[in-house]
């Protein structure tokens, strides 16, 4: 599928994209996981993951360099055959999905948790994939626009987490380096579930208006990326006690349970409706992106069929079966091995395979 | 046009759908029965009793609070009894105050029962524990017709004292960290009924398990926010001076002064097998009341060592309450944690009793720096 002019995203919707898919629902739980294994130094397990996942994606977009007309599996298919192409593109397609479907379960068990505790989970999930729906057919600059939107909606979020600081001690960070480095480097395994999201680019560079700032977005996406979590983890480590912070599930939200205000009273409510939006930057990107793909493996033009199917196909899912947290705990296991093995293994072996075989290209010309 | 049947099919099925399954989660506002208060305590046989106290929004009823108690054994088992009781669905959503008696805190582990607040997210973390001495029952059910709702006066009690240090302001969220936390101890503020009227009367201190261990009154209440970091500048303190004589009835030799500047400095060190913690409190004051006759231009350098003096030794001597019961109210285990790592981790999981090994050495500098319009 070769890209139509009107489809391309600008940079800046490039960087909001990846990082909107990347933090999204990750963001939530990430403190907790980080202080289960590293305590209250984990947030230099963030700055060491940082390194890596900015390495995954200069890889990342260092393959697609060699196909910037056509996506990942337009490549494939034009060097190794449709076969390869075809493999590629499942691939592609159940890895969005299950990242889709992972992000949207997280978002309806939150509302369900916090916010609408009766409400079936399938009503949750119809109302949820209508805007879904409604945005994903639209293409990747709709796309892009939306999660730039979304994203200057919520620049005042991170002065709200000011607030608990006044009940903060600073002092909970000391001694750097507790336990010496071994918890920071384990902990920093935690990091790979909140870093899934980079493969778009496999899809998404042949859209790239400017095609040569690629390397520069990546690196300010995986930045902007690590720079949120940084400040959420800082935020939760110096705000609840070391031997407390393992106890609460999301502390992201727990701990806007502590802002008092005047005029409201439990902030989190209208927080969590507004998270929603956030959420969001996870499963509509990933939509589009899975239905894509699959429409490339059938050889459709237009996406919308798939997308009907797909989002049927997911509000009947959950009608007949939602998963429990253990089950999306579960799955988010799962989730972190295949995303190892698609965002991080893959594209060294796929690098490393063009390197060879440009060089291989060469010596028989 | 199969476009826009389509749409209007999926509105239909939207509409359907949120009308008839998704109503679960509404209440209206008259359905429901807002507690404002809720105590926790023991009967005489050790049952657990609950309190609440709701208010009534009626024109014809005089009396503007229902109140309800009964014994159950959990908080969450006793929304039945609540729910029989008033007259819409009890919900425990917006709890400013949470009362515990005083036969509670004579046993370990009651603040397990706080469960429910923690786990469903839709209660409140922000109401103030406060410790009643006596029973709640008494404080509950006694109705002042000339004060205002019980939550609201307490609820207003605790700020205003706790915003000049009287006190503590100890929150849901903040007692369970307290007693998470392994390097301090849980205090929360503490009332009691007199000559039917409720009043602060400082701050109780807990045991690690959440037992009684202690009492402090107003001042020794500001020395402990003091050494917390958290007196803001405004708190008062009023010492008798030595020497000074006394006529009548009245206390003549005592001095008041209004902290300005507060800083305290807590070094932690680690030696002879034990920790050792270096305080440095600083405070410049301005003089608010003198009662006994001064030169203040000539004495005011021999004045402020004495003073100094005084702040000492009630620090010392408050210090050494906490020694002796075992209890850490201001948390210096968490100094010992960022400056004293490897020696904290090993007594970490009794650090009350490394806390009654520990030596103090406490230093004020007391500096006036105003004595009001007169001299």
């Amino acid at each position: 599928m070769k890209v139509h002019p009107g489809h391309e995203i600008t940079s800046l919707q490039y960087i909001f994209l990846l990082t909107g898919v990347q933090v999204g629902v990750a963001v939530l739980s990430l403190p907790r996981k980080l202080a289960e294994t590293a305590g209250t130094d984990g947030w230099i397990s963030i700055l060491v993951w940082w390194l890596v996942s900015m390495l995954a994606s200069l890889i990342i977009v260092q393959i697609m360099k060699n196909s910037p007309r056509g996506s990942l599996p337009d490549w494939a298919a034009e060097v190794l055959g449709v076969w390869a192409g075809k493999t590629i593109a499942l691939l592609l397609t159940l890895y969005f999905c299950v990242l889709l479907y992972d992000g949207l379960t997280k978002s309806v068990l939150i509302t369900k948790t916090w916010l609408l505790p009766n409400t079936p989970a399938y009503v949750i999930t119809v109302l949820l994939l209508l805007p879904t729906y409604m945005i994903a057919r639209h293409g990747p600059r709709i796309v892009g626009r939306y999660c730039e939107l979304i994203v200057y909606l919520s620049l005042w979020i991170p002065l709200v987490y000011l607030l608990p600081l006044k009940q903060a001690h600073f002092i909970h960070l000391l001694p750097v380096v507790k336990d010496g480095w071994q918890p920071i480097l384990t902990g920093a395994k935690e990091m790979i579930y909140p870093t899934l999201g980079m493969a778009a680019t496999f899809v998404l560079y042949p859209y790239l208006k400017h095609k040569e700032k690629a390397t520069a977005a990546v690196i300010a996406s995986s930045s902007l990326t690590m720079l949120t979590y940084l400040f959420m983890t800082l935020i939760c480590l110096v705000y609840y006690s070391p031997d407390e912070i393992a106890e609460y599930n999301n502390p992201v939200i727990s701990v806007l349970k502590s802002i008092e205000f005047r005029f409201i009273e439990r902030i989190e409510v209208p927080f969590i409706a507004f998270y929603l939006t956030i959420f969001s930057l996870v499963w509509i990107p990933t939509m589009y992106l899975a239905t894509f793909c699959s429409s490339w493996l059938f050889a459709r033009k237009d996406i919308r069929g798939q997308l009907q199917i797909l989002c049927i196909l997911i509000a009947l899912a959950t009608y007949f079966y939602t998963p429990t947290l253990y089950q999306n705990l579960m799955m988010e296991k799962i989730l972190i091995g295949f995303g190892l093995s698609v965002e991080y293994i893959f594209p060294l072996i796929l690098l490393s395979f063009i390197v060879l075989y440009n060089r291989l290209r060469r010596r028989n010309c | 046009m199969k476009q826009r049947l389509l749409s209007a099919l999926t509105i239909v099925v939207l509409v359907c759908l949120t009308t008839t399954t998704s109503c679960q989660d509404q209440l209206n506002l008259e359905d429901a029965s807002t507690p404002l208060a809720i105590g926790l305590d023991l009967n005489e046989d050790n049952q657990f009793e609950f309190y609440t106290s709701t208010p009534i929004f009626s024109k014809n009823i005089k009396k503007k609070s229902l109140e309800i108690s009964g014994t159950a054994r959990t908080l969450r088992q006793s929304r039945a009894l609540q729910n029989a009781q008033s007259p819409g669905s009890a919900q425990g959503r917006n709890y400013q105050v949470l009362l515990v008696g005083k036969r509670i805190l004579q046993h370990e582990d009651w603040i397990t029962m706080l469960d429910i607040i923690f786990r469903d997210a839709r209660n409140t973390v922000t109401d103030r524990v406060i410790a009643v001495e006596g029973s709640v029952s008494e404080i509950m059910l006694l109705n002042p017709p000339d004060q205002p709702m019980l939550p609201i006066l307490l609820r207003g009690m605790i700020n205003t004292s706790s915003g000049s240090s009287e006190t503590v302001s100890t929150t849901a969220q903040e007692l369970r960290r307290q007693y998470y936390e392994k390097g301090m101890t849980p205090s929360i503020s503490q009332v009691k009924v007199k000559d039917n009227s409720v009043l602060v009367t400082g701050t109780t201190l807990l045991h690690k398990g959440g037992k009684f261990a202690a009492s402090l009154g107003y001042q020794e209440s500001i020395l402990l926010n003091i050494l917390q970091n958290n007196a803001r500048s405004g708190v008062s303190l009023s010492y008798a001076i030595p020497g000074k004589p006394q006529t009548g009835p009245f206390h003549t030799d005592m001095i008041s002064f209004t902290a300005q500047k507060l800083a305290t400095k807590i070094k932690t060190s680690y030696k002879r097998s034990r920790f050792q913690f270096d305080i440095k409190l600083k405070i410049a004051a301005a003089l608010t009341e003198i009662l006994f006759p001064l030169t203040i231009q000539q004495d005011y350098k021999k004045l402020e060592p004495i003073i100094a003096e005084q702040v000492k030794l009630q620090t010392e001597a408050m210090l050494k309450k906490f020694q002796s019961h075992k209890i850490d109210p201001v948390g210096f285990g968490l100094n010992a944690r960022a400056y004293q790592y490897q020696q904290y981790k090993k007594v970490q999981d009794h650090w009350t009793d490394a806390i009654a090994d520990a030596s103090f050495h406490v230093t004020v500098e007391f500096t006036i720096n105003s004595i009001g319009p007169i001299k």
